[in-house]
Parts: C-alpha cells; structure tokens; sequence
C-alpha cells in the first residue's frame, strides 16, 4: 500500500506540476482545530486549505497523532508549530511542495556555484540528503516523483561478489502493468546499458556502491532510480506513459539507443509511429510502414511481400509473437495480417540477426502483441470504410495476468456490391483474431499464451472461389532462476493453407489445397556472466510437414481424379551460442554460432535423374520409395554472427558485422508480387537449402542531444542456390517441381541512409537507399541458361529508393503526416519483337528483367483529430482523415503487352491510379 | 486472375487503372524465323507457313519468308518436298506417312541457313464428338470430345466462325447520277422494281485469333467438354444465321505447353499475380547457328473437325438491333443534294403518276449496302 501510496503522489505530483496552474501569489491562511488526528489527514486538510502538497512516507509516520488548533496561519508557521520538538523535518520548494522526513532535511536549493564545473544553469533543484555521504552526481529533478528519490538498497551488506553485482526485474507501465520493451535501462558512470526483453525484463550488471539507474522507452516518460548496489537483488520499475501529459513531454525514443546497442540494420517501430503513417483506406498497416524503412522494398502496391537488401519475400523470417507468418497480408495484400489495435512494435532485423533466429536469409521481422492490461478491463474499436477492428482486455487476476483479445473485419462486399453487373456475384472478406493471455505464476514464473486466426476468402464472379488462412498457438514459459539467468521454453503449431476450388464448369469442377504445418519447440537461456560477459545459448527445433497439393472433384458430375502429391516432412534443428563482450564501455562484440541440421524425412517417394545433367523430365530415371522415419538426407551447417561496436564518443559509432544464414523452406514463384496460390517447398535431395551470407558496416551519430538519429550502412550480400523459375515452369501440382526451377547465385549490395527525429512537433525520418541485387545462372548441368549466363536484376531491383515521412503536431489534438516515396521502377520482361502466329500478332520475349517499369512517386497526407484528453471520461475519440496517392499519379504496377483481335498492345497498370481519400473513427474505453 | 485487376479499379475508386502504353526505348530488329504449321498425317495437304518476327513497332504487319526449300523427312529418310504457294505458305500433296514412323520439317532459307525440327511422332486426333452450345445471356459454344483410348489428353482447336446478315433496310432503288458524279434523281436497281439481295444479303467470316487449347490430364477419362467461345447477345452473328466450324488437333505434352506459353505470353498478361512472360522455345532449331531464336513447333498430327448452325429462330429474344434509322426525300435535285448526297436510297414511298417516284427512303450507306462489311458471295456450305 505504501507504494501506492507513493504511486499516488507521483501522479499528483505530475499532474499537478505539469497543468502549472495558477496558484495566487498571496500565501494563503490556514484556521482549524485538530484533536488527536494522524498526520495524514491533517496534511490532507492542509493541502485542501492551502493549495500546497505533501510528500512523506504514510509508514514513517503512521503512529504520530497530533492536536493542533490555528486561526489565520501561513503554511510555514502552522508546520513550524506541528513539528516542533519532534524531530521531523519539512522543506518547501518554489512549485508549493513540501516535503517532509524524518531527521533528514530536505534541501530545494543548491548551494551557489554547486553547478560551477558543468556550467548548466538549473532552477529549482532539489537535493534530498540521504543517510549516505553526500554525492556530487547526486541531482535530481525536483518534478520527479518520489519514487525516484528514493533509495533503493539493492542486495545484502556483506554479500561477497567480487566482480558485477546483478540486478534484474521489470519495466512495466504503472498504469496497466504491460510490460516496457526495448526501454533502455543504464548507468551514465561508468557506461553501462540494457534493453527489456520482449517481456519488459531487464538484467544489468554494475559495480558496487551508487548509482543512478536510468530507464528511457518510446512513450513513457523518462524515471530514474537511485540505488545503492551492494549485492544481487530485483527491481521492477513502473513507468508513466505519456497520456499523462498535459504539457510539453519531451519523450525520449530510446535515446541514443542506437548509439549505444551492438545490434546494426535493426529497425524497431513502435505502434503510435505506424498509426500516424499514412496509408491507403487509413488502416495502419504494420508492413507498410516496414516498408519504408531503408533497405526495405516491394516489388508494387498491391503487395505486402517485403524485399529486404536484395532478398525474396520468402527470405524473411515473420514471427508474430514467435509464430512463423507465412502469408502476412489480406485482400490482394492490401491490408497485412496484423492488427494494428494488438501490435505494440515491430522489429526488423536487417544484418546483425541474433543467433536465437534462423532459418531465412534477409531479415527477421518480429512482431510483437501487447500484453493486456492488467489493472483494468478496457479497449478499443475503430470503424474504417473497408475494415472494423475490436480489442478488449483486461486482468484474469488483477495485477498477475491478463488478457488480450483482438479481431478485424472486413465489410468490402458493399463494395463489390457498387460494381458493373457482371462482378454482381464477386465476394471477398477477410477476418483475423488475436488472444493472448499471459499469467504471472509466481515471481519467477510466467507463462504466455498466444492464439492467431486469420482467414482470407474471394470470389470473383462465382467463378473461381480462393480461400487461405493462417491458423498459429504457442505456448511460452519463462522462468527466472535467478538474477543472472532466465530461461524460456515456448512450444507451438503453425498452419497456413489455401484453397482453389471452381464448380462452373460441372465435368471439371475441382478444389485445390495446399498446406503447411509446423510443430516447434525452442528453448532459450540468457546467462549474465558478468558486466563483461553476456550469453545466450538454446535449441530450436522445428517438424515441417507440407501438402504440396491435393486436387480433387467437387459435385457429382465431375471426373477430375483425385490427385494428391505426396507429403513432405523435415524436421530443421539449430542449436545456437551467442556472447556479448563488453571489452570498455566504448568497445564491444558479440559472436553467436549457430548450428543448423536438417533433415527431410520418408515416406517419401524420391525422383532419381541421370547424375550430371539437367534435371528435366527427360532425364528422370524413376523414383525411389523411402519408408516413413527414413531419412533421405541431411543438410547441416555452422551459421556465423559477429558484431562489434566502438563508440567514437557519447554520440557517435561505428558497428560492423558479418553473418551467414541457410534456409531451408522455399517459395516459388513466377509471379512478379506475392501471390496467395504461391507454394512452398522444402528442401529435398534434389533441391538444395539456399545459403547466404552479408557483411555490413555502419556509422551511426547523433545530433541535438541524442534527438535527431543519422546513420549510413554499407552492405554486400552473396546469396546461394536461390530458387528461380524456369521459363514457363508450372508449379502447381507439379509432380518433379525440380524439373522447372533453377539454381541461382546472387549478389546484393547497397548503402542506405537514414536521418530519424522522433520526438517534438515536428518528427519523421528520411530514408534513402542505393541498393543492386542481381542473380545468375550459368550452370551448365543445370539446364539451359537464363540470359545467357550473365547476371541480371532480379525482380525486385530497385536501385534508388526515397522515403520521407513527416508529422507534424499543431497541438495534442490535430496532427498532420505526410509521406513521399520515390523509387526506381522495378525490372520488367518486355518483348523484343512480334509475330505473327495462330491466327495473330504474337510479342516475343528474350531476356528476363532487361527493362524497368517508370519510376515510382506517391505522395499520402493524413490528419488525426483526437477528442479531448480527460483522462477520467469513459471513452476517448479520434479520426483520421486522409487521402493516399494525394498527387494521383498514376504509379505503373506493370508493364505488359497482349495480343487483343490479333493485335498486340502496350498498356501500362496502376493499382491506385488516383487519389484514395478515406477516414478513420477510433474509440478506446 | 484477371478479373482481379478489373475488380481493383472500382475498389480503390480509380477511373481507370489500366492505359494505353509504349515502352519509349526501340527494339532491335530481330527477324527470327517463325516456322507455322503441322505434318498432316490425315487427309489434305500439309500447309506451313514461314515468316519473320519483326521490331515491336514496325510498319509492315507481316514479314513472309519467300524462296525457301522446305521438306518433309521420315527417320526411314523418307522425303517429301513442299512447293511455295504465296504469302509464305509451302504446300505439299496428300501424304502417305506411316504411323510408326517420326517425321520432321527441313528448311533451308534463301540466306542459306539450314533449320530443322525435332522429329515427332504422328498423333492421331480423335474426332469431335459434338460441338454444343446453350444460352447464357448470350449463346456460349462448347467442345466435346474424347479418347477412348486415353492416351490423346492434349489438344488444340481452331475455328472460323461464318454468319449471314442482312442490310437494315433493303433497298429497289439507287441514284441517277449526273455527269459531275452527283445524285440528281433515284431509279430502280432491277427492271424487276424488285429489291436488290446482292446487297442486302451478306456473309461475314472470321477465323480465330486466340489459341485454344485444352486438356485432359487431370481427368479420369480423356474426356472434354469446354467452352470454344462466347457470343454476346443481340450481336450480328445471330441475327440471320450463324455457323462455327471447329477443327481439332491432338498435341504432344511439349506441344501443349509450347502453345500454352505464346498464349500466356500474349494473351494471359495483365492481372496482378499472372505469371511473367518468358522466352519461348519450340522444337525448330537453326542447325547453321544453334544459338540463334527460332520460333515454332512442328508435329505430326490430323485435323478432325465438324461444323454446326445457329439459327435467329433457335435463340429468342436475342435482341438484333441494327441502329439504322431512314429519312423521307423529294425525288429532286435539290432536296438529295441538301439531305441524301451520303445516304443510299431504300425504297419509294409515294408513287406518282406514270410509276414516277415522288417521295422515297434514303439511310446511311451502311445499313444498306451489306457488302460493305461482308461479302455477297454464299460459301458453298450454306444450307
């Protein structure tokens, strides 16, 4: 109770300094008669007659019961006359706060000249004289609740650690106890830092003796703890987020985070960044803002596959709260998979990937849900012109679990419903749900649950009906042994499938399926050795088993014969290590090793080709049955992560790293954006993983006390046994798919630049990036050459690529955003000639990618207009407006030449060929 | 997939998402040789066609190779020469090929190079069993057929679609013209006073310019029913009589996907998710430099083929409007010379005395002239 007490006064105090309202110059007169009262109510009188407020601790005090009778006193004398002879103490500072201790005296101003050395000039300081010797580092801020006054005594006397002392616990959001990521927890002397986990948690290392333990998240104010580090010991720290502000709140967004982290290429977004990018329908869209990070591209509009530095949509590793994603968009990829009511942020690794992820070449894209609240049951729902979106959440058991629930809707039928007579019988939906529940079992446990449904359905003219879903659960423990060491355990299912099904045409009437499922288990321990050393260490474990294709007949007339292809399951291990070393506080490495086997597994019917030549149909031999459990074969390999920082000073770095990847799941594809009838396959004794690897160099510094970010990185990338399609290759059902794909070796390289503020009226970022990514195939065993062997761009090559995102708060009600993003057009198959045959004017196709499509430009401006700010009305209010592709140029998507009438024409194809307005209603309760 | 880009434009309130477009950059000259045609294993003449791929942009439409040498050979080095027969076609007599046989194409071209195909062996085409058609909206036309034997599984068809249709308004009369060319007066076509049918009984022909192919790979039986094509309703090719006359030809698996390909390179393009084109490569190869693009795939097949009717009678309420609207004249100078210089007189209205003309129609020449858009002549199949 005392902390809430506490708690109580923190955000009085913040309300209460922050509003600065007017308080009359004249003192004002306390009168009263008090018989036997505690001090508490007799401070709450005081602070009712007098306008001042109290701080103390209720339990330092509990037992004093004063008389007391006054007429027409000051403050001052009424306190003076309280106090006397007791030996408490008070003190007033210039913000009408008093302060009152027992034997301590608290100062609220600094001596003269106490600030000489630095030269700062500071008001209102305040000193709190502790039972420790004074401390010339011992400043605080006056406008700070007690909490950070407070010393905290961490650990026993006379415990013996000679070297670090540990400290742990976490960060969490005093007002609905979700846990803080990414905050950065740290020490200014000497340097030493921390990030939370994804559960808010911390482990720090420091020497003995004081310290200011300071703590800086992405919406949350700025706190700081005193400590007095004398052994191992815990403190969960709660922050304020920002909705407390009713004044200007500087919010530091992980200030010098990037400065200071090991990690390079690392993006994180958080929510309230995404939401205020504009987008098209103004549904804020997890990956659309992804996107606009540099390094990140997409081959067109109406495709939410990411293209991270030169690699294929399938080369990125998507966990949504360690669920592998495999189709992460909806509608024609219009609108991702993610709710963006559930998403608390994104993080993209682009080139230091942690040694605990593996499995795809580019990137790793985690997502991570909010936690529920778990103080009060309460949500939010927003209605836009396509989708509604709901989430409710709340405690189970106030103050240890909660839940989340989270789903979304679409109502486009009206829509296809407004359309010419001949699309009159078109439908399309999608609907998606979240749960997650976490349960804090004791102070060392805690478990998660996680649950995603998503489901994707259209018909266009009745005529052929496409359906795919994802469907994901996990199960995660974590267990705390102890301060220097965690560990979680986390088992879970994925499954994506889709189906393709027609009954126009009786006789061939047919369904088509496809599906992936996966089994996985992974453990993971992180063990803080020391302030030097840091490891992590684990398995990962993951049984794929794939339906490459079931077709079959659908109504009575039909006499498709059923065909399924035969089942493909492997089963990847990796086992990883990973140590940060912190060599000074200005240097720093970290080397992870991971080691990955894979293994595809019978039955298995395998296809046997003549040994040395192209694998094509002619040179299929037969095929070799393999029992179930039987292996057929193994890949296995050391994956490499190595990093290192040198900070030049407090504002600057410079990172370098080198990283290999293998993959061991494919998808093909020989469509130009990620289609939802795209396959997947797994790597088998005729197609190999592909293999990948990337050395990246970094500069990172920042500007403005650590406000503005910059950075520029530099790439090169070589990517192994990448799957493309040969010409003409059929994919579906394809019985020996070996046969129409190819082997291709690839390069990548690039430099990107990025200039980000996040914090003031005005915030945004710059992005910019030249980047190549260029593939080849010149394997003369391989089959016939694509474009003569030499390298060629790959689809998504797009050499300059813009970004600029900007917003700009007129007050804290109406904001306006502005996005521009240029891009080189991406490479395009374009006929060379035409001919005459079957009847008409053919086009004739030779080289793959040899032209572009016309550049990219689009410009989206959004306002939000959010209702009041009081905090104690039921339901909170806001709009967005805005309208995407504002100029209404008309961006090509592609480029294409049809024969019409024995005729060939060009045309060119916008998806958003003019501007899209839109608007958003959003409530929260 | 299509339809997806259709459905995408109302959806983001575009007016239009699609437009006209030429890549600016020019394309090399190319001329490659494009080798059309097939082996005719059954009865007629075995027709191919050579000619030259062109720039994209070109003025010429098609680019015949003349003077070429081009012969049939067997694996039993059996040969038989075709002989130019215009516009880049090379015929042969009937032939007489053994079935067990392979057989390919030779061609020598007039610069010398030397192509030939790969050898193929001969196919035999099941016949179609029928060709149907219901209403749906318009009329949709369909193919039947099958193997029994279940082993032709791949076929491709071609159709050349005939109607009969009549001018708006038939027509007794024309104009007496002066000797500056100008209409003056009308005087009757026929000493009969009767109308003219040459004019206004006319029949149109169209041979297909899409690539139809179908297959039965998937199916149990070597059985197709699919659909040949659709005509929209009240459109002219049932406004009298209508016929489709389809010709079937089994193809090899590679044949198959070779003609699937152009169509997918040229037919297929546009949607979102449609496969992206690609090179082509069929079964000719330049034996005088086997890197050079040769395009063209040459078997050894039969043609099968049936014809069928649809009569105006057969499809009530089809809705034939020819939008053709008549005008009343003067029979003088001044009034055609004012009103009917650009139309065709149709019929008299008020007759004077002494049989003269005194009023008569007049309408467009389109819509009295069927000849202008068809010929008069009755193909000889015509009931």
């Amino acid at each position: 109770m005392k902390l809430c007490r506490f708690l109580y006064f923190a955000f009085a105090l913040l309300l209460f300094s922050l509003t600065g309202q007017a308080q009359t110059s004249n003192a004002p007169l306390i009168s009263g008669h008090f018989t036997q009262v505690k001090l508490a109510q007799l401070l709450e009188q005081l602070e009712k007659q007098s306008g001042y407020r109290f701080y103390y601790d209720t339990l330092q005090f509990d037992s004093l019961k004063i008389d007391l009778e006054v007429k027409d006193q000051t403050l001052q004398a009424v306190l003076e006359k309280v106090f006397k002879n007791t030996g408490i103490n008070y003190a007033i500072d210039q913000q009408k706060n008093v302060f009152i201790s027992k034997g301590v005296v608290v100062q609220t101003a600094l001596p003269g000249g106490y600030f000489g050395n630095t030269g700062e000039k500071r008001k209102d300081t305040l000193i709190v004289n502790t039972e420790v010797e004074d401390r010339k580092d011992e400043t605080v801020n006056p406008n700070i609740a007690l909490l950070e006054n407070k010393l905290f005594t961490i650990g026993e006397v006379n415990s013996a650690n000679t070297g670090g002392i540990t400290v742990a616990g976490y960060v969490r959001d005093a007002k609905t106890g979700e846990p803080v990521i990414g905050a950065s927890v740290y020490i200014e002397n000497p340097r030493i830092g921390v990030f939370t986990d994804q559960y808010g948690y911390y482990s720090i290392n420091l020497p003995k003796g004081r310290h200011t333990l300071l703590v800086q998240s992405i919406g949350m104010r700025d706190t700081k703890r005193l400590l007095l580090v004398q052994g191992d010991g815990k403190l969960n720290i709660e922050t304020q987020s920002e909705v407390l502000a009713l004044k200007r709140v500087i919010v530091s967004a992980e200030k010098a985070s990037n400065i200071k982290s090991l990690q390079m290429g690392v993006q994180r977004i958080d929510i309230k960044t995404i939401k205020q990018v504009p987008v098209a329908f103004g549904e804020a869209d997890v990956l659309k803002v992804v996107l606009t990070m540099p390094g990140v591209k997409s081959v067109g509009e109406a495709s939410t596959g990411l293209n991270v530095r030169g690699g294929s949509a399938d080369q990125n590793l998507i966990l949504f709260n360690d669920a592998t994603i495999y189709n992460p968009s909806h509608f024609f990829g219009m609108f991702s998979a993610f709710n963006p009511e559930v998403v608390k942020d994104v993080e993209l690794y682009k080139s230091s990937i942690p040694a605990k992820y593996g499995g795809r070449l580019s990137s790793v894209l985690d997502i991570n849900s909010r936690e529920g609240n778990k103080k009060n049951i309460s949500g939010s729902a927003g209605v836009g012109l396509l989708t509604s979106r709901i989430n409710v959440e709340g405690p189970l058991i106030k103050d240890r679990s909660s839940f989340i629930i989270g789903a979304r809707t679409t109502y486009a039928n009206w829509l296809l419903n407004l359309l010419p007579d001949q699309y009159k019988n078109s439908k399309a939906g999608f609907y998606d749900i979240n749960l997650n529940i976490n349960h804090q079992i004791n102070k060392k446990n805690t478990l998660y649950l996680t649950g995603y449904l998503s489901n994707d359905r259209f018909n266009l003219n009745s005529d052929t009906a496409y359906n795919y879903g994802n469907k994901n659960i996990s199960v995660k423990w974590k267990h705390i042994f102890n301060n220097r060491m965690y560990a979680l355990a986390t088992v879970g299912y994925d499954h994506y499938q889709y189906s393709i099904s027609s009954e126009k045409n009786p006789v061939n009437a047919y369904k088509l399926g496809f599906d992936i499922n996966q089994a996985y288990f992974k453990t993971h321990f992180n063990y803080n050795i020391n302030s030097k050393h840091t490891m992590e260490f684990g398995v990962n474990s993951i049984f794929y088993k794939l339906h490459p294709g079931s077709y079959g007949p659908t109504g009575k007339e039909s006499i498709v014969v059923k065909e399924t292809m035969q089942a493909e399951q492997a089963l990847e291990t990796a086992l990883y290590i990973s140590d940060k070393y912190t060599v000074t506080p200005d240097l720093s490495f970290e080397g992870g090793l991971r080691y990955s086997m894979y293994n595809f597994f019978g039955p298995y019917n395998l296809n046997n080709y003549a040994p040395g030549l192209p694998k094509t149909e002619d040179n299929l031999l037969g095929t070799t049955p393999y029992e179930k459990g039987k292996i057929l074969n193994t890949y296995s390999g050391p994956e490499i992560r190595l990093s290192g920082r040198f900070a030049l000073s407090t504002t600057a770095s410079i990172k370098a790293g080198y990283n290999t990847q293998r993959q061991y799941i494919h998808l093909l594809s020989n469509t130009a954006a990620m289609a939802p009838t795209d396959i997947w396959k797994l790597s088998d004794p005729n197609i190999k993983p592909q293999y990948g690897d990337q050395i990246s160099l970094g500069f990172y510094k920042n500007f403005k006390s650590n406000t503005i970010e910059t950075s520029v990185e530099v790439y090169y990338k070589r990517i192994k046994d990448y799957l493309d399609y040969k010409s003409g290759a059929v994919l579906i059902l394809n019985q020996h798919i070996e046969t129409d794909v190819v082997n291709t070796q690839g390069k990548a390289y690039g430099v990107e630049l990025l200039i980000k503020k996040l914090t003031g009226k005005f915030n945004g970022w710059i992005s910019y990036t030249y980047s190549r990514t260029q593939l080849k195939m010149d394997d003369p065993t391989a089959g016939d050459f694509i474009n003569q062997g030499k390298y060629y761009p790959a689809n998504y090559d797009k050499p300059n690529d813009f970004t600029f995102i900007g917003n700009y708060k007129f007050s804290h009600r109406f904001s306006v955003s502005l996005n521009t993003n240029y891009s080189t057009g991406r490479p395009i198959t374009l006929p060379i000639g035409r001919f005459y045959y079957a009847g008409a004017e053919r086009t004739l196709y030779a080289d793959r990618n040899a032209y572009r499509i016309p550049d990219y430009f689009r410009t989206d401006f959004s306002m939000n207009i959010e209702g009041n700010h009081k905090i104690h009305q039921k339901t909170h209010n806001s709009f967005s407006i805005g309208v995407y592709n504002l100029l209404g140029r008309k961006n090509p998507y592609s480029v294409y030449y049809v024969s019409e009438n024995g005729v060939v024409n060009g045309y060119k194809l916008s998806i958003f060929g003019s501007p899209i307005p839109y608007i958003n209603f959003n409530i929260r309760f | 997939m299509k339809k997806i880009l259709c459905f995408l434009i109302p959806l983001a309130f575009a007016i239009s998402c699609k437009e006209a477009y030429n890549v600016p950059s020019p394309s090399p000259p190319t001329g490659y040789l494009v080798v059309e045609g097939f082996i005719n294993s059954g009865d007629g003449p075995t027709v191919i066609t050579l000619s030259r791929t062109t720039k994209l942009y070109d003025s010429v439409d098609i680019v015949y190779e003349y003077r070429a040498q081009v012969s049939i050979e067997g694996e039993n080095s059996e040969t038989f020469a075709l002989s130019e027969t215009g516009n880049g076609t090379y015929t042969s007599e009937q032939l007489s090929l053994n079935s067990n046989e392979k057989y390919r194409i030779h061609i020598r071209t007039q610069d010398g190079k030397e192509y030939q195909s790969d050898f193929a062996a001969v196919k035999s085409t099941p016949p179609i069993d029928s060709i149907s058609w219901k209403r749906e909206n318009g009329v949709g036309i369909y193919i039947n057929t099958h193997d029994p034997l279940n082993n032709t599984r791949y076929y491709q068809w071609k159709y050349e679609e005939t109607w009969e249709f009549h001018a708006a308004f038939p027509s007794s009369l024309k104009y007496s013209l002066d000797e500056t060319q100008h209409p003056y007066a009308v005087e009757y076509r026929l000493p009969t006073q009767g109308t003219d049918t040459l004019i206004y009984k006319c029949y149109q022909n169209i041979n297909s310019t899409s690539i139809t192919l179908g297959s039965s790979e998937k199916l149990a039986e070597d059985k197709i029913f699919l659909p040949l094509l659709h005509i929209d309703p009240g459109t002219e090719q049932i406004s009298v009589l209508y016929s489709i006359h389809v010709r079937q030809y089994a193809l090899s698996r590679q044949a198959y996907l070779f003609f699937d390909k152009i169509k997918k390179n040229t037919e297929g393009l546009g949607s979102i998710f449609d496969a992206q084109p690609s090179d082509l490569q069929g079964n000719v190869h330049c034996i005088s430099n086997p890197s050079e693009i040769v395009v063209g795939f040459v078997e050894v097949s039969q043609e099968q083929d049936k014809r069928i009717f649809i009569s105006r009678d057969q499809v009530p309420d089809w809705g034939y409007a020819t939008g053709c609207v008549e005008i009343a004249l003067d029979n003088n100078k001044d009034s055609i010379h004012k009103y009917g210089e650009d139309l065709m007189p149709t019929m008299p209205i008020k007759i004077g005395p002494f049989n003269s003309i005194v009023t008569f129609h007049a309408a467009p020449r389109i819509c009295v002239d069927c000849t202008l858009r068809g010929s008069n002549k009755r193909p000889a199949f015509w009931p």
